[in-house]
């Protein structure tokens, strides 16, 4: 078994995106443990500009050209990877744990007969073991996984597990020219779709005020627009919000919403799973109010309030009025 | 149209107190209560919809104890033909591998346009069965669906991406859907329905033990304390004197 | 339904007079129409006429009490709502407080582990199966969860504490009493929950059975089997108390106050004494009245569900007139006596702007030995 990670970089419209370099610096760092060495996979079609930003962040760059893997397409992906993989056995194949991912790594390693790990934080290797930490039950537990390295296996890593830190590598570039040996035209990608755009973009403000499930009803958002109003804030949310229909989607945080980075981010009855944690941790100051003293939130926040938010905001109202 | 639809029974974890077992591999379940996977339930609701536009059947299937019959009962409630629960004795070691497995099995003589799954269980988050089921069944799948427009043998359906946005596929069936929350908005399954449904059938099946998995849970425990907000303690007002300051010492107010 | 449920809630009597419309708190500001509904429906009785409107319904019984001809209009509205229920296409927030009551015992959708949380620093003894008490104090869900309304449970707690009455609650056990759920039309959730209940009650030895809430009140008064006698209004129970001399009460409140009769406790079970007893021993100058007061107390929109779903309107709800109106009567506290008054009410003196002049107050925090002047908090 050879000592070397692959990490499959992931972009989107002719940029990297930053789940990428976390993953490298993961890898890195993994294989100088155990004294293997990584490589960058990247699959495309127009490469070379991509390729150079890599350079310094991996040992070694194996660029999958066909113009079939311009757009994400997990099917083409899938085929390209396998023949890689199986030709070279890879200790490891490393993904972020993101949409493209959730398409992928599955089909992937039930195609390759590789054991999977998705959404760890941490990894670790234990004889011949891979050991990885995730989060479950919405992060209020950690789980140790593990596979045996036999055959290799997938791990799909969340992003935001660790800050990307230059490599300071200087990468070989292998180019490969892929070819399909069929067409996968039962599913086929016609066009990325943005969300509709709304009046308040929540990216540019200074103040945000996020709510969660803990809102309850429809009807309180009205009591913290007004408290958003008078602190001059935007008033944000979790994806429940959204789903709820009483917000736009532009209003939501996280992964799959928006990423934002407030001068203050007030986080009321929102419990903080990763998804949402995602896109708020770099936030100047976070104030998290939340019941549960479990909750993850208060992880991710710089100051927090376990109590009820009908009770601390009227109180904070009150006393903004007497100053 | 013929639906399969994959659900999952977990537990409810955001307000309550979590315990571990003593081996530190399962949560204690004694305080909690259970119901279907969010997400899944929207997949429910996505199949019910289409067998109200096109007819067929929507068949569930859910790979657990005999206590989901409980969210099986619900879902054949809600407008499901039939169901298959699958109780394997080793079922909490199982990995998602071994469970897509088991219900590949069950699915080899069912015939079926399409097979939704939630796109990611709120217990583990792996986010795995479903497409690896895909690849089990040898039919193409899209993970992530926000929105679906639903021909005779085709759909376009976005998925979801990250900031917001969203990847558009043309996808022909058969194939399996992973479904995003937010897609639709389940129906309820009123008690008297539950009982109805009491007649439909659920059929039971006992692989034994399985032995597929090719992942291990070593250990559940508590996340360490780690980095921590500062909790200011007191009476709303103590509390609420106590963001003011913050807000007014980084000049925000 | 069929037109057996027309003969069941003799609806076949309609006159098409409309009373009931005409006094209905909601068809001032929804396109709700209850004689329109009712015609409709004698009309094309094969063609059954399910229109959602009938959600704005808060279940007063203002339509009811006023009907000429006794048609059972709350049952028949509830019986329109069964159909929508049992079709499961009903509001998103209804539909989640029903999930929460079958799975928690509570429409909030919080966990039974905290649910005798509000007792706090409160003495309060939580019954064990098998003993028994004078007073089995029943708690409700709103004063259970909700912050607002659990003020009422611990100023209650410490009357009956200081009167020295022998109570006691079922603490986590306690579930939903279901009078609401039966207003949304979810009558077969309804049904367990009298059968577990009523389990639940036959575990326990005791006397009286006290409520918060007059929807709590109302069904363990009126649809459960075998409570009927038990069964006793908190505002009922003091007044009892303080005639027996053991709630000693003295007129030192001088604040002006005025009084909104829940639909539950007053049009529906004729209880409109008790809860001005209590208010008129407690307060200096005199009692304040609405115009509207007793039978014909405007709803707050609290009822029937409406808690959880939201109407149509480019109208004021009606709780937001109740409270300018307390406001023009003079008033400086709205006192209640029902959580769910409390609440649309505490909602409506925000949107009304009256935070500074107006307090909305259940009628045992206003009573409250303990309690001081100026808490600020409604």
């Amino acid at each position: 078994m050879s000592k070397e990670i692959f990490v499959i970089i992931e972009h989107r419209r002719g940029t990297i995106r930053d789940v990428s370099y976390e993953l490298l610096t993961k890898a890195n760092d993994f294989a100088n443990n155990i004294g293997g060495s990584t490589a960058a996979v990247i699959l495309g079609n127009e490469l070379d500009e991509m390729v150079q930003h890599l350079k310094s962040s991996a040992h070694k760059i194996i660029a999958l050209k066909n113009e079939k893997l311009g757009d994400f397409h997990s099917e083409y992906y899938q085929e390209a990877l396998k023949s890689i993989i199986e030709e070279r056995s890879p200790l490891l194949v490393m993904l972020g744990h993101t949409s493209a991912s959730y398409d992928l790594a599955p089909a992937l390693a039930v195609a390759m007969g590789l054991p999977l790990i998705s959404g760890c934080s941490d990894l670790r290797l234990e004889g011949n073991k891979v050991i990885t930490l995730n989060q479950v039950y919405g992060g209020k537990i950690n789980a140790e996984y593990s596979f045996e390295t036999e055959k290799g296996g997938i791990i799909t890593l969340l992003p935001g597990s660790v800050p990307a830190k230059p490599g300071g590598l200087s990468a070989e570039v292998e180019e490969v020219n892929v070819s399909f040996e069929r067409e996968f035209e039962d599913k086929v990608f016609i066009q990325f779709v943005e969300s509709a755009a709304g009046e308040i973009d929540i990216t540019q403000a200074e103040k945000i005020i996020a709510i969660g499930r803990g809102i309850k009803e429809e009807d309180n958002i009205a009591m913290i627009e007004e408290f958003a109003q008078s602190i001059g804030a935007v008033v944000a949310c979790s994806r429940p919000i959204v789903d709820a229909g009483w917000l736009p989607k532009d209003r939501q945080v996280g992964s799959s919403g928006k990423t934002v980075k407030p001068k203050v981010y007030i986080a009321l009855g929102i419990s903080g799973d990763f998804q949402h944690l995602m896109g708020m941790r770099n936030a100047d100051t976070i104030i998290a109010v939340n019941k549960d003293p479990n909750a993850p939130i208060f992880g991710a926040a710089d100051y927090g309030i376990v109590d009820d938010l009908f009770k601390v905001v009227p109180a904070i109202k009150d006393k903004l009025a007497q100053l | 149209m013929n639906s399969v639809v994959c659900i999952k029974r977990v537990p409810e974890t955001a307000e309550a107190t979590l315990k571990i077992d003593p081996a530190n591999r399962k949560l204690e379940v004694d305080n909690l209560v259970f119901g279907i996977n969010e997400a899944d339930n929207y997949a429910l609701e996505q199949a019910l919809l289409l067998e109200e536009e096109f007819g067929g059947e929507v068949i569930v299937v859910s790979v657990g104890p005999p206590e989901t019959d409980e969210i099986i009962r619900m879902a054949l409630a809600k407008g499901a033909g039939r169901a298959i629960r699958i109780s394997p004795e080793n079922l909490s070691e199982l990995d998602p591998y071994s469970i897509a497995k088991l219900i590949a099995h069950e699915l080899e003589d069912e015939e079926y346009d399409l097979i939704f799954t939630g796109c990611q269980a709120s217990d583990d988050g792996f986010s795995q069965v479903g497409v690896a089921l895909a690849e089990l069944l040898g039919i193409q799948h899209l993970s992530m669906a926000v929105k679906m427009e639903t021909e005779e043998e085709s759909a376009t359906v976005n998925r979801e991406l990250e900031g917001g946005l969203m990847a558009q596929y043309k996808l022909n069936f058969p194939a399996v859907i992973t479904i995003q929350t937010g897609l639709n908005e389940p129906r309820y399954a009123s008690i008297l329905g539950i009982k109805r449904a009491g007649s439909k059938e659920i059929r039971v099946v006992e692989p034994g033990s399985w032995n597929e998995k090719m992942v291990e849970l070593n250990k559940l425990s508590f996340p360490p304390p780690g980095k921590m907000a500062e909790i200011f303690q007191g009476s709303p007002a103590e509390t609420a004197e106590k963001v003011c300051e913050v807000l007014k010492t980084k000049g925000l107010l | 339904m069929s037109a057996g449920d027309l003969e069941k809630h003799d609806v076949l009597s309609c006159i098409q007079c409309g009373r009931c419309t005409a006094g209905c708190p909601v068809s001032i500001r929804t396109t709700f129409n209850i004689r329109g509904t009712i015609n409709l429906n004698l009309r094309e009785r094969k063609k059954w006429i399910q229109p959602q409107d009938i959600w704005s319904c808060t279940t007063c019984h203002t339509c009811a009490s006023r009907c000429p001809k006794g048609v059972g209009i709350v049952d028949y509205i509830m019986g329109l709502r069964s159909y929508q229920v049992e079709r499961g296409k009903i509001d998103p927030a209804a539909r989640d407080a029903l999930e929460s009551i079958l799975k928690h015992g509570n429409p909030w959708g919080r966990v039974r582990e905290k649910r005798s949380d509000w007792i706090g620093e409160n003495k309060v003894r939580i019954l064990q199966e098998g003993e028994s008490t004078e007073v089995l104090l029943f708690v409700g869900c709103t004063p259970a969860y909700d912050p607002k309304a659990q003020k009422s449970a611990q100023a209650l707690s410490r009357i009956l504490a200081i009167a020295g009455v022998d109570f006691a609650i079922m603490g986590n056990s306690e579930t939903c009493c279901g009078n609401e759920v039966k207003r949304m039309g979810e009558l077969g959730l309804f049904e367990m929950l009298v059968e577990d209940n009523t389990n639940l009650f036959s575990k326990y030895k005791f006397n009286k059975l006290v409520t918060i809430s007059p929807h709590c009140y109302n069904t363990f008064k009126n649809e459960y089997p075998n409570l009927g006698d038990k069964v006793i209004h908190y505002t009922q129970f003091l007044v009892e108390l303080s005639e027996k001399g053991k709630l000693k009460l003295s007129n030192d409140n001088e604040a002006k106050a005025i009084f909104h009769d829940p639909c539950f406790l007053g049009k529906q079970n004729l209880i409109y004494e008790e809860p001005r007893t209590l208010l008129k021993a407690v307060l200096k100058e005199e009692l304040l009245e609405f115009d509207r007061n007793r039978e014909r107390s405007q709803c707050c929109e609290g009822g029937g569900g409406r808690m959880w779903i939201e109407v149509d309107s480019d109208k004021p709800r009606t709780a937001e007139e109740r409270v300018r109106d307390a406001h023009y009567y003079g008033a400086e506290i709205l006192a209640t006596s029902c959580p769910f008054c409390l609440l649309t009410l505490s909602d409506a003196v925000k949107t009304a702007g009256l935070e500074d002049k107006l307090q909305v107050k259940d009628i045992c925090s206003i009573i409250s030995p303990g309690e001081g002047e100026k808490d600020g908090q409604t």
